[in-house]
């Protein structure tokens, strides 16, 4: 998939941990995972919202488009 | 629908149970029935006579034929079991599962091929027993009823898989 997801980075630059922050945006562990491995199909604006709020940063700095 | 499936299974068996033994009465009755033809046809059979008479040929073919109808009818038995396997699926909370799209098609590959099979030995028993045998009487009868409800489980099947897919997409979606 050419959209890539930058979620690890942004958690060590917010010095937070992944269970961490499922918590906080009300998502599961597993679900957090398959976010993270970049298996996930699509993304809830309303999950985004709430990372986006958690980490404090914008849905760029999450989500990246390379070309395959 | 976990608690209706309980019901189905219920009423899939009473189909299943009552359609064997229907089956197996049948089969039954038809042993008695070749027995008592044998006793008939032994009686005015001329012993000079080969085995392999054009009488005795005919007769056989009839008997084969008949069990061949029977067979058939025995797997239609067996595609209804597949419902119970449906049912169960679904008591598991696996709606759509690769299970339930298998068992659909295969139920549907039955249904078809009951009816074609059945409509074809019916014709080879018509012309052994010299009886007319009209097809569109054939297929008004019974055919009418297997052949639409084996494309709908094709169908179905094919829905099926799809759901699966949306499914899985919305297990992955965030």
């Amino acid at each position: 998939m050419p959209i890539i997801v930058n979620l690890d980075i942004m958690l060590t630059k917010r010095n937070m941990k992944s269970k961490e922050l499922a918590e906080i945006i009300g998502i599961t562990t597993a679900n957090m995972s398959i976010l993270k491995s970049g298996k996930a199909k699509a993304v809830r604006f309303s999950t985004l919202e709430a990372i986006c709020k958690a980490l404090d940063c914008q849905p760029g700095d999450i989500l990246e488009f390379i070309e395959d | 629908m976990k608690d209706n499936a309980n019901i189905l299974a219920f009423i899939t068996w009473g189909i299943l149970l009552s359609s064997a033994s229907i089956l197996i009465s049948d089969i039954n009755q038809f042993d008695f029935d070749q027995f008592k033809e044998f006793q008939n046809w032994a009686k005015t059979a001329n012993k000079s006579n080969t085995w392999f008479t054009s009488q005795n040929a005919i007769q056989w073919s009839y008997y084969a034929i008949s069990a061949g109808l029977f067979f058939w009818r025995g797997y239609l038995i067996y595609g209804f079991s597949y419902f119970l396997s449906i049912l169960k699926e679904i008591e598991k909370g696996n709606y759509f599962s690769h299970k339930n799209i298998k068992y659909f098609k295969k139920i549907g590959n039955i249904f078809i091929w009951y009816t074609v099979n059945v409509l074809v030995l019916r014709f080879l028993l018509a012309l052994t027993n010299n009886s007319t045998f009209n097809f569109f009487n054939e297929l008004k009868a019974e055919f009418t009823f297997l052949i639409p409800a084996g494309l709908a489980f094709y169908i179905l099947g094919d829905i099926f898989k799809r759901a699966k897919e949306t499914e899985e997409e919305n297990k992955l979606t965030i």
